[in-house]
């Protein structure tokens, strides 16, 4: 094999580790993207929506003392934009179901608002729900603790998600740089390596043939040099000696 | 010292890690897994390393002692740091300290572990761990001779360099000759497992990876419960002959596969292991019935496979042998001690070194009897020479003191005193699990991070029989070695 051969092949192999190294971590940076799009997408607006959700249940629990209070007019507006609130950002939590038993979550939400809706739904005003807290307490509270548990353990589900994603991302970010180190470190080897073969098969023999011809023109030493390799530098080796060869029998025949 | 005919052999160890790194891609690929690319570019990155040197350096048949050993050493010490490189590049639980730790597990066929969840794994970095075994479990450098055409007295040296001179005292053949008959019975062993396996309703790939473990006595189970998982006696059967089997000389087996059952039986070596591991089976059977299973055939169901399993160096578990009785615990001290046969894949003091001992000892006890008299320790008839004698005699009090060494550092680093000696003794033995927090159903993933490189070193100096790893790491090994 040809020194130019060997030598290319030196820098191609090492051009090769580091290229699919860099192909490979800028891969993983790709996918790091796209998981923090996936968290943003699958999980932050689904809790988003579930926090507005239980916003609107608040105002609804506000909504019905007031109606308790006799105020009917105010009551009744404030559920109005309450509930419409509720069920828009319910609609959007439904058509975002991305995770495993987010959708069972979700059917346990709606049957809850469901009950909840039918207790306050119901005219309170003028009747003996009027500032009955008796049958606050006792069925529309604990009604509206129910739903608003279900959201929690929606936005639960979402945030263990959200953390197992956020894990996957450090994991991740770990397979991206990892590769790179090895490159850099596999190269400084391969640098070693590589610097010791070249000087060991090429500069050394070169060395030690420049010596020999100095050895040569001064006392006339014969040209006796061993190179272990069959390339250029054998063959330069081998005509530095027939060179020689021809000078001293040249001179013999002077 | 030429420092690049090291290389170029070194290369050819490398090679082969990148076949079977290669191999385990393609498995994960096939699985749809995510280390795929960590096992591709470790193997890339092992095959530059071994194609460069073979493109600069030319054959070379003759090698010195000097550059043999460098060979040996060196192609397990750059094997087990390629091996980390898929376990660090795949992340999870591998960190540097991990990693290196599964590695040198792997390759010296130790089979401890740090992993709490196995079956977590993807399937190709599954079979990476397997493979390890069964790269290490014949000797690194044996296998790429056993592959590679007839390289001359290269050959030789590197044999001698890679074995102990106990298990060449039982090959009656050349080197090549040699290389073959090992290569041959391992291999066939390994296929035999595993159709042996396959057809008592193991799947393919979980009989690979139980195969690759039980020939080169490593211990790696691609399942959390061990053996155990399968519940099945004809599975344990097949395991506990298989075991047998490997933690026997190789020549003496190839002996027996070619008609030759006189030598084997003649071996008192042979004799010895297998009565010893009879004798164990059947303490520990009758010790475990009663305090820790009430059945006489669960007790020698437990007893055979688990003394088996820690006698050959194996490794493998179907019960919590920290809930033995300590009578069957310190058998199971001995046994990892004491391992099996020279020549076999197994690790420990080996059998072949007791029964020097206790013959020596034997001889000992004349000589008080008989001032006068002149009596040779005889081994198969053969006068052993009192320089191997002292030598075997060495190498136990080394090994014992290696062993206590490391106990105390790992006292010193805080873990309870069963674990640290137990630990070192099964990672020294190359046998995988101890007792205490690292017993048979523990692992070693709670040891201190010096601990699992303490553990890491016993692991080589066991595999590497203590000399050939000191002598590369002293000083006047390396003098020269690097010259233009």
């Amino acid at each position: 094999m040809g020194l130019r051969i060997k030598i290319l092949s030196g820098f191609l192999l090492l051009s090769l580790m580091l290229l699919i190294a860099g192909l490979w971590s800028i891969n993983e940076l790709k996918s790091i993207g796209s998981s923090v799009q996936r968290i943003l997408d699958e999980n932050y607006k689904s809790i988003y929506a579930a926090k507005l959700m239980k916003e609107a249940l608040e105002r609804e629990d506000s909504a019905v003392l007031l109606l308790m209070l006799g105020k009917w007019e105010e009551g009744r507006q404030i559920l109005k934009s309450a509930d419409s609130m509720f069920v828009h950002n319910f609609s959007f939590a439904k058509k975002n179901v991305t995770i495993p038993g987010e959708q069972e979550q979700l059917n346990t939400i709606e049957n809850k608002y469901r009950s909840y809706k039918k207790l306050w739904e119901r005219p309170i005003v003028d009747t003996n729900r009027e500032g009955n807290l008796q049958w606050y307490f006792q069925q529309l509270h604990d009604s509206f603790m129910d739903v608003k548990e279900a959201v929690n353990d929606l936005i639960d589900l979402n945030d263990k998600m959200m953390y197992q994603t956020a894990s996957e991302l450090k994991n991740r970010s770990n397979r991206a740089i990892m590769p790179g180190i090895i490159a850099i470190l596999a190269a400084l080897i391969f640098t070693f390596i590589f610097n010791y073969l070249v000087n060991y098969y090429m500069v050394s023999p070169i060395i030690r043939m420049t010596e020999r011809v100095k050895k040569f023109i001064e006392k006339r030493t014969p040209f006796d040099i061993e190179v272990e390799t069959n390339d250029e530098i054998a063959h330069l080796a081998e005509a530095i000696y027939n060179l020689c060869e021809s000078v001293r029998s040249r001179e013999e025949e002077q | 010292m030429r420092f690049h005919i090291v290389l170029r052999y070194v290369a050819l160890a490398l090679l082969l890690n990148a076949l079977f790194l290669g191999i385990s891609a393609a498995i994960s690929y096939f699985n749809g897994d995510d280390a795929f690319m960590p096992l591709l570019y470790s193997g890339l990155v092992t095959a530059l390393f071994g194609i460069f040197p073979l493109i600069f350096v030319p054959p070379a048949s003759n090698i010195t002692n000097k550059e043999g050993l460098l060979i040996v050493v060196l192609s397990w010490l750059l094997s087990c740091l390629v091996g980390t490189l898929p376990y660090i590049l795949w992340g999870g639980v591998f960190d540097l300290t991990n990693a290196w730790f599964e590695s040198v597990s792997g390759f010296t066929t130790t089979g401890s572990t740090i992993l709490t969840d196995i079956e977590a794994l993807p399937m190709g970095l599954l079979f990476w761990r397997s493979s390890t075994h069964w790269i290490g479990g014949v000797g690194i450098i044996i296998f790429v001779l056993s592959v590679l055409p007839f390289i001359g007295i290269a050959e030789m040296v590197l044999f001698r360099s890679e074995i102990s001179s106990m298990v060449r005292e039982n090959f009656h053949h050349r080197a090549r000759r040699a290389i073959q008959i090992i290569a041959g019975v391992y291999v066939g062993l390994t296929l035999l497992e595993t159709i042996a396996l396959v057809i008592s309703g193991m799947n393919l790939f979980d009989a690979l990876i139980h195969s690759f473990a039980t020939v080169a006595t490593g211990g790696f189970s691609n399942k959390n419960a061990s053996v155990a998982f399968y519940h099945s006696p004809t599975i344990e059967t097949i395991i506990i002959v298989f075991m047998i089997l490997s933690g026997l000389h190789f020549g003496l087996l190839f002996g027996v596969i070619m008609g030759n059952i006189r030598d084997f039986w003649r071996s008192s070596v042979v004799r010895y292991y297998l009565l010893a591991m009879l004798a164990g089976v059947a303490l520990s059977a009758w010790n475990i019935h009663g305090s820790v299973t009430a059945s006489w055939t669960e007790a020698f169901r437990q007893a055979a496979f688990n003394v088996i399993s820690v006698g050959t160096s194996t490794g493998f578990a179907t019960a919590d042998t920290t809930l033995w009785p300590a009578f069957s615990q310190l058998l199971l001290i001995f046994f990892a001690l004491q391992c099996a046969c020279a020549g076999s894949t197994s690790g420990g003091i080996k059998t072949d070194r007791i029964v020097l001992l206790g013959k020596s000892f034997l001889r000992h006890l004349k000589e008080l009897m008989h001032p006068n008299a002149v009596i040779p320790v005889r081994v198969d008839r053969m006068a052993v020479g009192n320089d191997v004698v002292g030598k075997g005699v060495l190498y136990v009090a080394v090994y014992l003191g290696i062993v206590f060494i490391a106990t105390l550092l790992l006292t010193l680093l805080g873990v309870d005193v069963l674990s640290a000696f137990s630990g070192a003794v099964a990672t020294m033995g190359n046998v995988g699990p101890g007792l205490g927090t690292v017993g048979s159903t523990g692992n070693f993933a709670h040891i201190p991070t010096a601990g699992k490189w303490i553990y890491s070193l016993t692991m080589l100096l066991g595999r590497l029989e203590i000399y050939a790893f000191f002598i590369f790491f002293t000083p006047a090994q390396w003098k020269k070695t690097i010259s233009y």
